[in-house]
């Protein structure tokens, strides 16, 4: 326990202690409720907390009202989910064991599963009793082996769903790909969850570098990066994962890429003032800050890698982007959720491993436009927003709703779910309150449906009050309505950060 | 290769590609003596090519400003496979080896420069962001057998 839990701890002990002294039972008793709620807008620790095993397939209790009609398929999420180990512990969020969850729906019920991605850095951790494998904000501990990227993949950050009969994995049913960024995709089994294996899209290309954030086409269509210093792999790969093509560029800088965007032509690289100057471990120590630096922007044409613009900004820092489109004229937009540095990274995300956290100006929405004429602007909104998901229907294309976290204090993430109109300015919020911890919420379209936003959103929420993880559908153009439906599980699944829906 | 840069990582691993690949390049020079040294290596996955390796008898031999004292091309047609050197002189070696598996002679790497064939070191010894040290991966061989085992897919 740090200093910062205990003091926590005593604040509440303290509040509770005054709240029964001064006032009548009755009154005490719903004073000790709100306190109770206020604490637990700060007792987050349970989101950061370990799972140390897999979750077998369980139904999710209904809460409240009522699976909308047409609603089944399955969102499969992943996220950090064990950090501490005897000998030793993750010293930052970014580096526990990918942990793939599972909430299906179908006849009207949920259910989730989670299952752990079967790496080598977990098989290598497990048997060493500690995290002896380095990783984003974690050091080596004596006794790692590492060969390759591939060694260190914690297989943590979102899901890709490949399209097809068989699947790229072979099997049937679709596939499903566990992305880390700095390494292979790893096959996931979407039926039991269990690791199919390291995806090695070319001999010579294994233990490449892979962002967890790949675009994907309206048409299936796959496009990432694997970014090392000032140089990037440009993935293509059809809508099964074949590979397409795969091309080396050089970049302007050696920029820490998380994300990138694209519109229908182009891809859109935004190369912040993070900037690697030494080979350090853990890998983000290499990186330094230079808030006095421009961003800039590089934007690749699609058909011709080497056909290439480059925009400049402000420094700004942001992990993720919107999907882009063009304007007929050629003018480029897209959304980032924008903070002023890379604290939250460098810093907090390491805190809240330790239930530890210090204020932090929250990301706000943006949008990021390019003009023909090579000049780029940004126009910050006031609207606190993380983890921008758009329909992916219009992946490219014009659009105008981005849909988000949003609700910030008191604690790590976020309290609730919003969709913000680019072109009316309009934010259609819902907030749980402090005792739930937000999740990204996916854009589920509604089957025979076509409009923007005609279909559901889905976010899973950690309710600290409940200690359970909760499951929230609701219909994405009424989000301040509240949820169409509720589940609850029985248990708590650490927080996890991106996911994909799979009609069913 | 790619070219030297601010990005040690990646010159770190085209190092451990150079490294290997002067060593087993460079010619052998043997030295009279009465000790023998088997080495097998484990764990092949991928029953193609050959497990390529060179015994260094000096820190300059292992970090490739001397020549080694013995080299090897061992095919790869066992999950485990052995090379024996006979007639050693006693004192100290370490080996470094990868499996070639499509058989080109060299060490493969992807475009960032990481290998992407399996390599391994004596002691199972690790590097850290590189070739393992000759620190960590020395043995000792006395008069008589001497044996090395080596995990290396």
């Amino acid at each position: 326990m740090t200093n910062a839990l205990s003091r926590r701890d005593l604040m509440i002990r303290l509040s509770a202690v005054a709240a029964c002294a001064l006032v009548p039972p009755e009154i005490a008793q719903a004073a000790g409720q709100l306190a109770v709620g206020a604490a637990l807008g700060v007792d987050w620790g349970l989101a950061f907390a370990d799972r140390d095993g897999d979750l077998a397939p369980a139904p999710m209790r209904l809460l409240s009202g009522a699976c909308p009609e047409g609603l089944s398929g399955a969102l499969y999420r992943n996220g950090p989910g064990k950090f501490r180990r005897p000998g030793g512990s993750a010293t930052h969020w970014f580096d526990g064991d990918g942990l793939v969850r599972a909430f299906r729906v179908a006849g009207g019920k949920a259910s989730l599963s989670a299952r752990f991605v079967d790496t080598a850095k977990r098989r290598a951790d497990t048997a060493a009793g500690a995290v002896v494998t380095p990783g984003f904000g974690t050091a080596a501990r004596p006794g790692a082996k590492v060969t390759n990227n591939d060694d260190t993949n914690a297989a943590n950050i979102s899901m890709l769903a490949l399209r097809g009969e068989k699947g790229a994995n072979g099997k049937g049913g679709g596939a499903l790909w566990a992305l880390w960024e700095a390494g292979s995709p790893i096959g996931v089994d979407p039926a039991d969850l269990s690791t199919v294996g390291v995806k090695t899209l070319r001999p010579d290309l294994a233990h490449m570098p892979f962002l967890a954030h790949p675009r994907v086409e309206p048409d299936g269509e796959i496009w990432s990066l694997g970014v090392l210093g000032d140089k990037a792999l440009v993935w293509r790969l059809g809508p099964d994962g074949a590979l397409i093509s795969a091309e080396v560029i050089e970049l302007p800088c050696a920029s820490y890429v998380h994300d990138f965007t694209a519109t229908e032509r182009h891809l859109i690289l935004v190369l912040q003032p993070l900037l690697q100057e030494k080979a350090a471990l853990p890998y983000i120590d290499g990186f330094v800050w230079k808030p006095t630096q421009s961003t800039r922007i590089l934007v690749l044409d699609k058909a011709d890698l080497g056909d290439r613009r480059i925009y400049e900004l402000p420094a700004m820092f942001a992990f993720h982007f919107g999907d882009a489109w063009a304007d007929p004229d050629g003018t480029i937009h897209f959304d980032a959720c924008v903070s002023d540095d890379p604290t939250f990274a460098t810093r907090n995300a390491r805190q809240v491993l330790n239930g530890d956290w210090t204020p932090l100006p929250p990301p706000r929405l943006a949008l990021i436009t390019l003009t023909p004429d090579r000049r780029a602007r940004i126009e910050r909104t006031d609207t606190v927003a993380e983890f921008p998901r758009t329909d992916p229907r219009h992946a490219g294309w014009p659009r105008a709703f981005t849909v988000h976290a949003t609700k910030d204090g008191g604690s790590p993430l976020f309290h609730g779910l919003a969709t913000h109109n680019w072109k009316t300015g309009a934010s259609d919020a819902f907030d749980f309150g402090g005792a739930h911890l937000v999740e990204e919420a996916v854009f589920v379209p509604r089957p025979g449906g076509g409009g923007e936003l005609d279909g559901w959103l889905l976010a899973p929420s950690v309710n600290l009050a409940a200690k359970a993880t909760e499951l929230h559908v609701f219909d994405a153009t009424r989000v301040a309505a509240g949820p169409l439906a509720s589940w609850r599980a029985e248990v708590a699944l650490p927080v996890s950060l991106h996911g994909t829906w799979v009609q069913g | 290769m790619p070219k030297p840069s601010l990005q040690p990582r990646r010159a770190l691993k085209s190092t451990i590609a150079l490294t290997l690949l002067l060593s087993i390049a460079l010619g052998a020079v043997t030295a009279a003596s009465a000790a023998t040294l088997t080495v097998t290596f484990t764990g092949l996955k991928t029953l193609t090519g050959s497990v390529m390796m060179s015994l260094s008898a000096s820190p300059e031999a292992w970090d490739g400003k001397a020549p080694p004292t013995d080299r090897r091309k061992i095919p790869a047609d066992a999950a485990a496979v052995t090379a024996t050197f006979a007639d050693l002189k006693p004192g100290t070696y370490a080996v470094r080896a990868f499996h070639d598996i499509d058989g080109d002679g060299k060490l493969n790497t992807n475009p960032f420069g990481m290998p992407t064939e399996p390599y391994a070191f004596s002691n199972n010894a690790h590097g850290s962001m590189g070739p393992a040290s000759w620190g960590d991966a020395v043995f000792t061989v006395t008069d008589g057998d001497n044996r090395q085992t080596i995990d290396i897919d």
